[in-house]
């Protein structure tokens, strides 16, 4: 096709062609693939989706820990039995007292209320060789009753 | 119309794309010497000014590797990175427009570069690269496409999200619009 100026498409086309040939002819390339390896090494969209990414983790780890806190406290108040020994302590001082008769506890707790009318021990030395003969009757008689 | 850089095959495209996506730098470094030279072509077209365009051709590329997971295989690599080539131009222009340094028309139709290449340039080369600044971006970009990369209608169609009959019209346009003022 020819128009009445002359410029035909394939005049055009060949122009088109040849526009930016020189300038691109003056494109180093190695330096440009460098230059665009080195800016992607160094750009910020790769650390900006790094940081949208740790976020969540760091925000999910701290939740799976507080959780876990409290879950944990919430077992050891709800579900903490008593442990074996205080069982045992428990169960032999209620059946030692319970097998008492009133009588007996009467003694007992007289015997506790009359703390003059032995000698004074100090706690820590209190034993058996340290009662009086006395008292130690008197003790005896009252576990045999 | 023969194109003046034959595109290369899509399938070896295709394969250094997804050996960049597996974070091997090497298959990036062939793409852009694969390309560079067909974008830096398209950009002078497009009107880019010469001080600005290894600039360009860098912000091209890294956007297109940044974006390369968005790339369907709807058109060429080359097609693709042309079309972001565009973009940047664009982004370009509007910073400049925004500095308000220089007008942008005179931007765009710098005479930077080599004078005595400008000298012995043809004429209607270089009224060619004055006109393509008026055109319509669509139309500009779809004449380069076609007469410059000697891309078919459903290439350029799918690279600029058109129909093929659409991208006939614009360059039909462009064309007449073009002759009209290289008279």
């Amino acid at each position: 096709m020819m128009l009445d100026d002359g410029v035909h498409d394939e005049e055009l086309r060949q122009a088109a062609q040849r526009l930016g040939a020189a300038a691109a002819e003056r494109v180093d390339v190695e330096r440009t693939a460098e230059a665009v390896l080195a800016r992607l090494r160094a750009g910020d969209a790769p650390a900006r989706s790094r940081i949208r990414w740790i976020q969540p983790a760091w925000l999910r780890a701290a939740a799976v820990v507080v959780l876990m806190i409290g879950v944990g406290t919430l077992l050891v108040h709800r579900f903490n039995p008593p442990t074996v020994s205080d069982r045992r302590a428990a169960r032999a001082a209620g059946g030692e007292i319970g097998d008492m008769s009133s009588g007996q506890l009467q003694t007992v707790l007289a015997a506790l209320d009359e703390p003059a009318e032995m000698p004074a021990v100090h706690a820590a030395e209190a034993g058996l060789e340290d009662l009086t003969e006395s008292q130690l009757q008197s003790l005896l008689r009252t576990m045999e009753e | 119309m023969a194109p003046a850089e034959p595109a290369l095959a899509p399938a070896e495209d295709a394969q250094l794309i997804a050996a960049w996506q597996a974070g091997d730098e090497r298959a990036a470094a062939e793409l852009v010497r694969r390309h560079a030279r067909a974008v830096a072509r398209f950009l002078v077209g497009a009107g880019a000014p010469d001080a600005d365009l290894d600039d360009l051709v860098q912000e091209t590329f890294i956007r297109a590797f940044r974006a390369v997971a968005t790339f369907r295989s709807q058109c060429q690599f080359r097609t693709w990175l042309l079309t972001i080539a565009g973009n940047a131009l664009k982004d370009l222009g509007r910073r400049l427009a925004r500095r308000r340094v220089v007008p942008l028309d005179e931007r765009l139709e710098s005479k930077d570069g080599d004078p005595h290449e400008r000298t012995v340039a043809g004429e209607t080369e270089e009224r060619l690269r004055r006109g393509l600044t008026r055109l319509p971006r669509m139309q500009r970009e779809v004449f380069l496409l076609r007469a410059q990369q000697g891309l078919e209608y459903g290439e350029i169609a799918a690279a600029l999200d058109t129909t093929p009959g659409a991208a006939r019209v614009h360059y039909h346009h462009a064309v007449k619009r073009l002759k009209e003022w290289l008279k």
